[in-house]
């Protein structure tokens, strides 16, 4: 009865998140052809809508890899359904609320809504309350669930078991499957950013309702709101990491991957790491104490260390000269890790101060972080959907449709990637609606990378079709 | 030039990169034993990876433009007040009741300082050269002064824009001034 | 203690009735920052005339100005100084030179004022006069104003540092912290820090605050803000482990 309930919601959770996925999409072409002056928009409608894609992107992967996990676990810990329906619920009411204040109330402040942007009204009045009210709810959402997740695995393991602690030790009697620790460590790093953000909230409302005679500080909260930012966007792809574990040698047809004691180790690490490597947004803001800074890029070096150390090296050796069964699945997975590595690279780059200073809020900032969404994270989800999608419904794979689907998802996400790139390197600003006269690079970018995009948007929109369905199925289907 | 040499290391790494995965991608089709002694070479792997990002953070940590010209005293002092969407600047000191600037004019190769803030909301000060390349940047705080300082090598006219979003007119918002 | 804490109450008080402290005020801090200070001859009691400059070329100095009939702010802002240097003497050492900028004040009463608040023998301490008070108050962007029916000065209490070049590297307004005296005279000694707080009243949640009295560099509230989401998420771990786990928490 139960894993009825849990496959239901799963399927549902993956048709809202495609679903939204691909209106997304289409937000963001829209906003690159508007900067390669294909289209014209008025400013404040690229604004709105850079707005909405980011903040619903952020939310959808997010949930996604909540949502992975959660349809994992239920094979080491029984997870609380309610929880989930509850964060579903709340997401949903939560997702609407911003389109709508973002599309009708032309709420316009970037998915950071750096303080004190959302006071200096310009858009329709109600918005500002109502995007609090929005984002309370969500980040209230998400707390319940993952507050829940946790407890069930405390129920099983105790806290060392579940941090691996006990492998530290030469012969681990209990041993702790790498799903559940990075699970852990992951949700751990998310209650700590849930709560960074309704500490943030509490201060926006603090100063709403007081009418000006409380007035914030804007360096704390610029610290708070990147506190929460970053951290949730980077343990989204954690969360993605998570489910690669669980699933890349079983599709593969190998046996599981093992916790030993340096895998506990990194990850042990990662987590103190995550929660320092926010800084690294603060690097111009100069009033940011010098320590702050370099713990910031020693922090966000270090954050890459255990994960690209343990993660990656386990994909080679599981791959390298090993008869392994590929399948869309674990290609997508393969494909993302190189995608998060190559991102990877970008991120070392720009988090480098040094470097900062001239790549610090231009087109590499976005560069770097779609790399490893679009082409890595976006990937081990979709990887898991598909998945999921075979498992319970009919399991005749069109090969050839498999290959044009990695094909285009390669050359467009690729080209899309590039242009970001080059245009970073040429000090293109990013967040612009259109672009000076003296950036001559700048509109023929746009050009490409809306090009390269919907070229991506292809093989999601097969995804989209092939998965959309089978779900619907499972959510029909009495078994 | 700094973003060109970026790109180059970039690009380099990503080649190395996509070379490893492709290698270890086509690998799989010959398959025999599988890795030989993962473990170990895991640990070199590590090892390697951290040495280089240690020689890398000590390198570049000093370059942090927060100890630029930290020791001198600049040859001139700009004051830059920004709001939502222009840069006020000006030699003298900007009252934010009623701000106001003027047209600035630098030495070249002197340490110049600017001293930059904000009326409203978070902005950026980024300064591009004549060809389109930022060359530094500072962002405006309210409630803080960011100092910048700089040494112009080029006499010319330089472009500041604003590279925080700061709303609906963020990308028209910008200045200039000239360097002699 | 209990004096430095009237003292404060007072000059808090004095500050709030003169000139309330708002952004606007905060950027008066900024006036003729890294001008240099009109080279003014000084005067002080039983010494051969000098000027700024002689004094800034032998050793960096902080300048304040006062005058001596002053009913208000100017006295207590001495003492507090004073105070502050006494109670925890600075690394660098520097000359505090105080001016009057009333016409009216001789070197003998400056003198007086020295001898008054026990500084005479001091040898960091300068109390002159110059009879260029306009050409030395416009390089400061010092503008008091004469109040004719209460027969006194409306100024702010203005701290100004002056290099070895003779160059302003900043002002401080009014009774500051200790810390920012710190920043004061890291800046005489052409120390840089990349960035400063502008005065402000709500400084209730910001990251760092100075602590006047012992010097030292205290985490603020806001820094406490930055932590508590951690703090709360191992709590809620605790919590959850144990009331899920009777047995052992680890």
């Amino acid at each position: 009865m139960e894993s009825i309930k849990i496959k239901k919601i799963t399927s549902v959770w993956i048709i809202t998140v495609l679903v939204l996925f691909v209106a997304s999409i289409v937000l963001g072409i829209l906003m690159r052809l508007n900067q390669g002056g294909a289209l014209n928009q008025a400013p404040i409608n690229f604004y709105s809508n850079m707005t909405i894609h980011g903040l619903t992107m952020i939310g959808i992967w997010f949930v996604a890899g909540m949502a992975g996990i959660n349809f994992l676990m239920e094979r080491y810990v029984k997870t609380s359904y309610k929880a989930n329906l509850t964060a579903f619920i709340l997401t949903v009411i939560g997702v609407v609320m911003l389109w709508v204040i973002t599309l009708v109330g032309k709420f316009h402040v970037a998915w950071t809504f750096l303080y004190p942007m959302p006071f200096k009204i310009m858009w329709a009045k109600w918005a500002t309350p109502a995007f609090l009210v929005a984002m309370s709810i969500l980040s209230i959402g998400w707390l319940i669930w993952s507050i829940s997740m946790m407890t069930q695995i405390l129920k099983k393991y105790s806290i060392a078991q579940a941090f691996a602690w006990q492998h530290f030790t030469k012969d681990p009697s209990v041993k702790t499957p790498p799903f559940i620790l990075i699970s852990m460590i992951t949700l751990v790093g998310v209650i700590t950013c849930l709560f960074v953000a309704v500490v943030l909230m509490a201060l926006y409302f603090a100063e709403f309702l007081s009418k000006g005679s409380f007035v914030n500080d804007a360096l704390l909260m610029k610290n708070l709101t990147y506190f929460f930012g970053h951290t949730i966007a980077n343990e989204m792809l954690y969360l993605g990491l998570a489910v690669l574990y669980e699933l890349f040698a079983e599709v593969g047809g190998k046996a599981k991957w093992q916790t030993s004691w340096y895998v506990a180790l990194a990850w042990n690490f990662t987590l103190i790491f995550i929660l320092t490597a926010f800084f690294h947004h603060l690097y111009m803001d100069f009033v940011q104490p010098e320590g702050f800074q370099i713990i910031g890029q020693l922090a966000s070096y270090m954050a890459s260390l255990p994960a690209a150390a343990v993660t990656v090296f386990s994909v080679w050796v599981a791959v390298y000269r090993t008869k392994i069964k590929w399948s869309l699945t674990n290609l997508l997975f393969f494909i993302g890790v190189a995608g998060w590595v190559i991102g990877g690279f970008g991120a070392v780059i720009d988090a480098t101060i040094s470097n900062n200073v001239v790549l610090h809020n231009t087109l590499w900032v976005p560069a770097h972080f779609h790399s490893y969404n679009v082409m890595g994270n976006v990937l081990f989800s979709l990887a898991f959907f598909y998945w999921f999608s075979i498992q319970f419904t009919e399991k005749v794979v069109n090969e050839r449709l498999s290959k044009l689907v990695l094909s285009l998802l390669i050359i467009g996400g690729a080209g899309f990637l590039l242009a970001f790139y080059l245009g970073g390197a040429d000090s293109i600003p990013r967040r612009y609606s259109n672009y000076p006269a003296e950036f001559t690079s700048a509109k023929p970018l746009a050009l490409v990378g809306a090009a390269f995009a919907t070229v991506y948007l292809i093989p999601i929109l097969i995804l989209f079709v092939t998965i959309t369905k089978r779900c619907i199925k499972v959510l029909f289907s009495s078994r | 030039m700094h973003q060109n040499s970026i790109l180059l290391l970039f690009f380099f790494l990503m080649g190395i990169a996509l070379i490893v995965f492709t290698y270890i991608f086509f690998s799989s089709k010959k398959a025999d034993q599988g890795m030989s002694n993962p473990l170990k070479k895991r640990f070199w792997f590590f090892l390697i990876l951290v040495f280089i990002l240690g020689i890398f953070a000590s390198v570049t940590i000093p370059n942090s433009p927060y100890f630029a010209h930290a020791g001198e005293t600049p040859a001139k002092v700009v004051h830059v007040a920004a709001a939502q969407f222009i840069f006020y600047m000006s030699e003298q000191a900007i009252d934010p009741a009623k701000p106001s600037g003027h047209p600035i004019e630098l030495p070249a190769n002197e340490v110049v300082e600017f001293r930059v803030t904000s009326l409203d909301v978070n902005h950026g000060f980024a300064i591009y050269d004549e060809t389109g390349r930022l060359i530094t940047q500072t962002q405006a705080m309210p409630g803080y002064v960011n100092r910048l300082r700089y040494k112009f090598d080029q006499p010319g006219k330089y472009h500041v824009l604003c590279l925080e979003y700061c709303g609906i007119a963020h990308q028209i918002m910008r200045t200039s001034f000239t360097v002699n | 203690m209990y004096k430095s804490f009237v003292f404060f109450a007072l000059i808090v008080l004095l500050t709030h009735s003169s000139s309330a402290q708002s952004f606007s005020d905060a950027m008066k801090e900024e006036i003729n920052i890294y001008q240099k200070i009109y080279d003014a001859p000084l005067q002080v009691a039983g010494k051969p005339p000098a000027s700024f400059k002689e004094f800034y070329s032998q050793q960096p100095f902080v300048l304040a100005l006062v005058f001596t009939r002053c009913v208000g702010i100017c006295s207590p802002f001495l003492v507090n100084l004073k105070e502050t240097i006494q109670l925890q003497p600075f690394e660098k050492d520097f000359k505090i030179i105080v001016v009057s900028f009333d016409p009216w004040d001789t070197a003998d009463e400056m003198e007086l004022l020295a001898r008054n608040l026990g500084l005479k023998s001091d040898p960091k301490w300068i109390f002159a006069v110059t009879d260029s008070i306009d050409q030395m108050n416009r390089s400061l962007g010092f503008d008091p104003v004469w109040d004719s029916v209460r027969m006194q000065f409306d100024h702010d209490a203005l701290l100004v540092g002056i290099n070895g070049d003779g160059y302003i590297t900043k002002k401080l307004i009014g009774l500051r912290e200790r810390n920012e005296l710190n920043q004061l005279v890291a800046s005489i000694h052409n120390v840089f820090s990349p960035t400063y707080r502008l005065p402000n009243p709500n400084i209730l949640f910001s990251c760092f605050n100075y602590d006047p009295i012992s010097g030292k560099n205290k985490p603020g509230l806001g820094l406490a803000f930055l932590a508590l989401p951690a703090v709360m998420a191992v709590g809620v771990l605790l919590i959850v482990s144990m009331s899920v786990r009777k047995r052992k928490i680890l």
